[in-house]
């Protein structure tokens, strides 16, 4: 699905690169889990994906499009749920998703149609009608979620879905993914700091620290390569205990 | 274009949602050009009207003083009082504050002007060696002029050249009648019908230089109306400003840019509300300036007949205002800041421009610089349409001035946006 080859993100006057010399190939269909500590170069990659903008060197193949020089045909196949809550606070749920959604150029018919079955799907139909403002933090990453999937993306990004929100919301989140990737074959890439929860949820993880790619493969494989019993484990073994903020 | 009307839709629910930004677009500018129509009307006033006021001692009671009152009169400058009081009160009054001016007419100035007259004429007609002729002093008179000593010099320049010139009238009406009488005695038969004609020659006509048949004067509804009008456009940068920021710091704006082309539409949505509401706070303006003012008892608002040129100036000077607004909330990071930076600026801008005082009293090199704020450019067009009754043709280099400011504030947005936030 995405190709990363050799990619350097260099911002300027920055000491040193963001992203640096990383490869990676996040195959079809998979959840693909990109972890490391503060940092390490998580969000500039996810940036770079998104098309936002291109790397200073190395290339990006989405679907077989390169995002430096196609970046509109990648925008319209991917989904992206930012770690804020990147919604109105003064709009309703509702306006908010319909907003969105003919931002993606959605019929208003079948918009509203995605905008209720997901709506219910994850609990929150009886609120649409309530200001952002007034829902709880794992009411409005449900909303966050369900902004990134009106458009039927092939490749959903997701920048810690998961922070801040409780166990309810957080299972409601997962499950719903789960069911995405199997029924509708959508690939996910996704972060996280919640390490248990990527083990639990990614096909595929890769660990990343400044900039630089540290190890990679299928979930369990990694945790047996690395005489490991979790992915935690595995983590703290490759990045070390120092902290990094 | 479905995708430019939703996300101008979107832009008008979270504004009218806004209840503070929609107190700083409407209320604010309403309450400003209120409060400030009415305190400068004053100021207005004694430049038009007449309010300066003056306290005349007359000890002559005869021609000089007459003649003297009556012109002040037909000036309308000035508010006049008559007191009869000493020269040492007149001046305690006008240290005072209590008047501007104190004008003394000295005991028996008309009877010493009339001999003095007469003594002069005298001189043309009777030779000097002629024997038993009483010596007549014909030394000038002098009236005593006081002033408050804040009088700015040159309004005490102009009213000591208005009184010289009513003087001069009345002393050459004097030199005319007593010349008339000599004639009268040299002419055989008594010179009936040889009169010296004391009518002036020469006159001036003043008016107002306007491109239009009707005669506005400048005063405190026409120059406020407008000046607030473009202050309260560009205020819209705070609200606007604030938008873009909160949109970038919740994420959306980061959501937005990852849709194929949607930040176009929403930028585009943003400069097409807030356009609309330039349009409405000029509306409104105009409004409060037409049918609110005159009912506390100012002038209505006269907006000529140029309806056309006056929707371009305000669409020019809206397009300035919401650029403007687009490059602070593009360049500021934070609200706090943009807030701050974008209030001080317009209030300079203001202050430049001539929002609250007009450019015409202000000192020449402050002049050149207030051509440089894009306020002064709008003001200057309304004042061109108000009160010289200019067309289209009249206001354009400050039309296109005002375009090309928009213009330069979308293009450095841009470039902040690609080429320094995005890298």
């Amino acid at each position: 699905m995405v190709e990363i080859s050799d990619v350097v993100k260099h911002y300027k006057n920055a000491p040193r690169p963001a992203v640096d010399h990383l490869s990676l190939a996040i195959p079809k269909q998979s959840v693909f889990g990109l972890l490391g500590p503060n940092g390490a170069g998580k969000t500039t990659l996810i940036s770079m994906l998104c098309g936002l903008f291109s790397p200073s060197s190395g290339k990006i193949i989405t679907n077989g499009w390169d995002i430096a020089t196609e970046p509109n045909k990648i925008k319209q196949i991917i989904g992206v749920v930012p770690q804020e809550i990147a919604l109105y606070p003064k709009l309703t749920a509702y306006e908010n998703l319909l907003f969105l959604g003919h931002m993606y150029g959605i019929e208003t018919e079948e918009l509203k149609k995605r905008i209720n079955e997901n709506l219910e799907i994850l609990g929150l139909i009886g609120n649409k009608d309530q200001q952002i403002k007034n829902f709880s933090g794992g009411m409005k990453r449900r909303i966050n979620l369900i902004a990134g999937l009106l458009h039927h993306p092939q490749l959903l990004i997701l920048d810690e879905p998961t922070v801040g929100v409780d166990i309810q919301s957080k299972t409601a989140i997962l499950d719903y993914l789960k069911r995405l990737n199997s029924d509708r074959g959508m690939t996910i890439f996704y972060t996280s700091h919640h390490l248990d929860e990527a083990e639990d949820f990614c096909t595929h993880i890769a660990i990343i620290d400044e900039g630089k790619l540290i190890t990679k493969g299928e979930t369990k494989q990694l945790i047996k390569e690395n005489n490991c019993t979790t992915i935690e484990e595995v983590y703290l073994k490759i990045t070390g205990r120092k902290f990094r903020d | 274009m479905k995708k430019l009307l939703y996300s101008l839709y979107k832009e008008y629910k979270v504004l009218v949602r806004d209840k503070a930004a929609m107190a700083i677009m409407f209320v604010m500018p309403m309450a400003l050009v209120f409060l400030i129509t009415v305190i400068q009307d004053t100021t207005f006033k004694s430049v038009n009207e007449s309010s300066v006021p003056l306290l005349l001692v007359d000890k002559d009671h005869d021609t000089l003083s007459f003649q003297l009152e009556r012109a002040l009169k037909s000036t309308r400058s000035f508010v006049i009082e008559k007191k009869d009081i000493s020269t040492e009160e007149v001046r305690e009054l006008i240290s005072n504050g209590d008047y501007l001016i104190g004008i003394i007419i000295p005991e028996n100035s008309s009877k010493r002007l009339r001999e003095k007259a007469s003594a002069r004429i005298s001189k043309l007609f009777i030779s000097d060696d002629s024997v038993g002729a009483e010596p007549v002093d014909t030394s000038a008179l002098h009236l005593t002029l006081l002033f408050d000593p804040i009088t700015k010099q040159s309004f005490k320049m102009s009213i000591s050249s208005a009184v010289d010139g009513i003087v001069s009238g009345v002393e050459m009406q004097s030199m005319v009648s007593v010349l008339n009488e000599q004639l009268k005695d040299l002419v055989p038969g008594g010179g009936s019908g040889f009169q010296f004609d004391s009518k002036p020659l020469l006159t001036t006509v003043q008016e107002y230089a306007t491109k239009s048949e009707t005669t506005l004067i400048p005063n405190s509804v026409q120059h406020n109306v407008p000046a607030w009008t473009m202050f309260a456009m560009f205020f819209i940068c705070i609200p606007l400003s604030g938008n873009i920021i909160r949109e970038r710091e919740d994420g959306s704006a980061f959501r937005l840019l990852t849709m194929p082309g949607s930040y176009l539409y929403v930028i585009s949505g943003k400069i097409l509300l807030y356009m609309i509401v330039s349009m409405l706070q000029f509306l409104l303006m105009l409004s409060v300036g037409i049918y609110l003012l005159p009912l506390i008892g100012l002038p209505p608002l006269q907006v000529g007949n140029n309806y056309f040129t006056l929707i371009c100036i305000a669409l020019s000077a809206g397009l300035a205002a919401t650029g403007f607004g687009l490059l602070v909330g593009t360049i500021a990071n934070s609200q706090d800041q943009a807030a701050l930076f974008g209030a001080v600026f317009v209030v300079m801008l203001a202050a430049l421009g001539g929002v609250w005082i007009p450019t015409f009293v202000m000192p020449e090199f402050m002049k050149s610089i207030s051509a440089l704020s894009p306020l002064n450019w709008g003001l200057e067009a309304f004042y061109g349409v108000f009160l010289r009754g200019v067309g289209l043709a009249g206001i354009l280099p400050h039309v296109l001035k005002l375009l090309s400011f928009f213009a330069v504030c979308i293009g450095g947005a841009y470039y902040y946006q690609v080429y320094r936030r995005m890298r």
